[in-house]
């Protein structure tokens, strides 16, 4: 198990460096200059020198890119200052460290992406059970039909219509109240109430997906011959169902549910839109709308760490749920 | 159809082309047939844009609601009630600038399927190209492009697909000028290309690999075959069913995500018609005219579940073995 880690840890850390050079260089040396994108349309060349300096990005761009790996590792120092070991820069827009933005964000991602996963995952399950469990019969015909059709539905479709029919319609009763970020350690109340409509929204389609993926996992399973023999020596199909079967069906959800929550911890980019959820996902999105590159490498980095983290989580989990798996 | 059932049983048995058993088998799925109708629908509606709106008497950039007084109230939207529907716009107008959601909406599938499918041909032929050189050539080959699949792999994609639009954009124009429309399709469609062609290319490198030490290959090889003649001839007949396959699922994820693009503002921009931008208005505009929404809404739900419906029917009738359980 331990050299199993190390060995991937090894792998990742390799992917992200390539991932670092690739992002940087493509941000930093394809448009001719990443600072006429923040002097804006109307930029003389003298203000331009300027900008590129207080960019700090005069240097070429493999010194550059040395610096900011080396900032990362060690630390270094900005003209707007001291920027300790882990240092991912300074926003171009309001000089904060982009390190600081990320951590102050990331509770509400986090909070999205925990609320769903534990919605869409205990649903998505359970129905997919039953459909497999009820095989064939109505009640499984109309969930199949149900979740291929919510499964096609968009987030910033069916988003804002949630928002006009229970939050902004002309009556008395809202069923959600408006959906907003409160921190969890303020007031779990209201951290609540301000996520569950983001939370249902987004798990409609993650439920959808999953329902459909676990029923199909789950009967494939149930034509296995060891499935059969089982019975065959009277074991009831209770037991083998959730012993063997579902056991079984649990190694291609787990690898679903890692891609999926890997992604979303990288920021839930429209759902974060749509609910105007001030979370990665937001953050990305408005560091591409003011070009502000050094946030958006920021954020790029983080979200690609927790997609290869996951992965290597993902990889753990089979020797958990399959005997046969030995990691070396 | 009579006449050749009846032919069939005088002659005894006829041979049939894996083709035409594949289609025999297509045809009988209803819901592959109505789906594929649905799909060819959209298709033939984004084609004749131009000639329906013709019909209708309506374009997608006049501002109507703005130059005919009555259409829109004080605060910008329609003074009919359900986004103005009459028998003029049928669908309604669209608030503030009052152009008729009608004929956008054509325009904007229009627009979006076009993308899609530039995309989708980009996308299979380069998981055709990479992942049957990974599974046919093996060795160092193999290596480079399996470890190349499994980069792109652990890029974060919307994030990759917000941030490098712009970029690409860029690699055209001077970005202090203003991109013309060619060149932000043009940069859509690459982004979408870049990561939109490894799930092929791995399940094609598969099966290149499985297919590699069949006898009939072996035998192609022995009798001096050129290896482009191998593949050619021996191993893209084969692989046909999985390009199909996960070329029908690809474009209506394609048609989708160049949807969140446009919804997250960094897609197509105003005044070309796009569907997805459909959505950042309604989204604007949800409180106080939700029917704006509806129906590029709908239609999208309409066309993505019809093409995954159709691509388990294509599934089904070049494998009936995997038949839907």
């Amino acid at each position: 198990m331990l050299r199993f880690l190390l060995r991937r840890s090894l792998g990742a850390v390799a992917i992200l460096l390539i991932i670092s050079a690739v992002t940087f260089f493509l941000f930093y040396a394809i448009p001719r200059n990443p600072a006429l994108l923040a002097c804006g349309k109307s930029c003389t060349p003298d203000q331009l020198a300027i900008v590129e300096r207080n960019l700090g990005i005069d240097d070429p761009v493999p010194v550059q890119y040395w610096d900011y790996m080396t900032g990362i590792f060690a630390g270094r120092d900005f003209p707007a200052g001291d920027c300790p070991a882990p240092c991912l820069g300074y926003s171009f827009t309001n000089n904060q460290p982009v390190l600081d933005t990320i951590l102050d964000r990331l509770p509400t991602t986090v909070s999205l992406t925990l609320g769903g996963a534990v919605v869409f995952l205990t649903l998505g399950l359970a129905f997919g059970m039953l459909a497999a469990w009820h095989r064939g019969t109505l009640l499984d015909k109309t969930m199949s039909s149900a979740s291929l059709v919510l499964s096609s539905l968009q987030i910033y479709f069916i988003g804002p219509l949630a928002l006009a029919v229970f939050v902004y319609n002309d009556g008395d009763f809202h069923l959600f109240s408006q959906p907003e970020y409160v921190p969890f350690t303020e007031d779990p109340g209201g951290w609540f109430a301000g996520l569950l409509l983001p939370w249902l929204v987004l798990s409609t389609i993650f439920t959808a997906n999953y329902t459909r993926m676990a029923r199909a996992e789950l009967i494939e399973q149930l034509q296995e011959d060891h499935v059969r023999t089982a019975r065959a020596k009277g074991m009831s199909r209770s037991t083998v169902f959730f012993r063997y079967a579902w056991r079984g069906s649990l190694i291609p959800v787990v690898t679903i549910f890692g891609i999926d929550l890997g992604s979303l911890f990288g920021g839930a980019m429209i759902t974060e839109v749509t609910f105007t959820l001030p979370g990665l996902g937001r953050l990305a999105v408005d560091s591409v709308t003011q070009s502000n590159l050094p946030m958006l490498m920021g954020v790029m980095l983080f979200a690609a760490l927790m997609i290869v983290l996951f992965n290597i989580l993902v990889d753990a989990c089979y020797a958990l749920i399959d005997p046969r798996v030995r990691l070396a | 159809m009579v006449p050749s059932e009846t032919r069939t049983a005088e002659a005894g048995p006829v041979g049939r082309s894996p083709g035409q058993l594949i289609w025999r088998r297509f045809r009988r799925d209803r819901v592959g047939v109505i789906s594929g109708f649905v799909v060819l629908f959209f298709f033939v509606v984004g084609l004749c844009a131009p000639l329906i709106s013709k019909l209708y008497g309506k374009d997608p950039y006049t501002r109507y609601g703005q130059i005919e007084p009555g259409l829109l109230n004080g605060f910008g939207y329609p003074v009919k009630p359900n986004g103005g529907i009459d028998g003029e716009f049928w669908f309604g107008l669209e608030p503030f600038l009052g152009r008729d959601v009608f004929t956008q909406l054509l325009y904007g599938i229009r627009t979006s399927l076009l993308i899609a499918l530039a995309v989708t041909v980009l996308a299979t032929l380069t998981g055709i190209l990479l992942g049957i050189a990974a599974g046919y050539l093996g060795g160092r080959w193999d290596f480079l492009i399996s470890r190349f699949i499994d980069l792109l792999m652990a890029f974060p994609q919307q994030l990759f697909f917000v941030a490098f639009l712009p970029i690409v954009a860029t690699l055209f124009v001077d970005p202090r000028e203003e991109t013309p429309t060619w060149v932000r399709v043009v940069s859509i469609v690459v982004v979408l290309w870049v990561l939109g062609w490894m799930t092929l290319g791995r399940i094609l490198r598969g099966a290149t690999l499985a297919l590699r030490e069949r006898e009939f290959v072996e035998a192609a090889k022995v009798s001096g075959a050129s290896p482009w003649r191998v593949i050619r001839k021996e191993l893209l007949p084969n692989v046909v069913s999985p390009v199909l396959v996960q070329a029908t699922y690809m474009l209506p994820n394609f048609v989708t995500t160049a949807a969140a693009l446009s919804f997250l503002g960094v897609g197509l921009v105003e005044p070309t018609p796009d569907w997805g931008r459909m959505f950042a208005i309604g989204a604007e505009v949800y409180e106080a005219d939700i029917t704006y929404m509806f129906f590029p809404g709908v239609s999208m739900v309409i066309f993505v579940v019809a093409f995954n419906l159709l691509g388990d029917s294509v599934r089904d009738a070049f494998d009936p073995k995997s038949g839907r359980r």
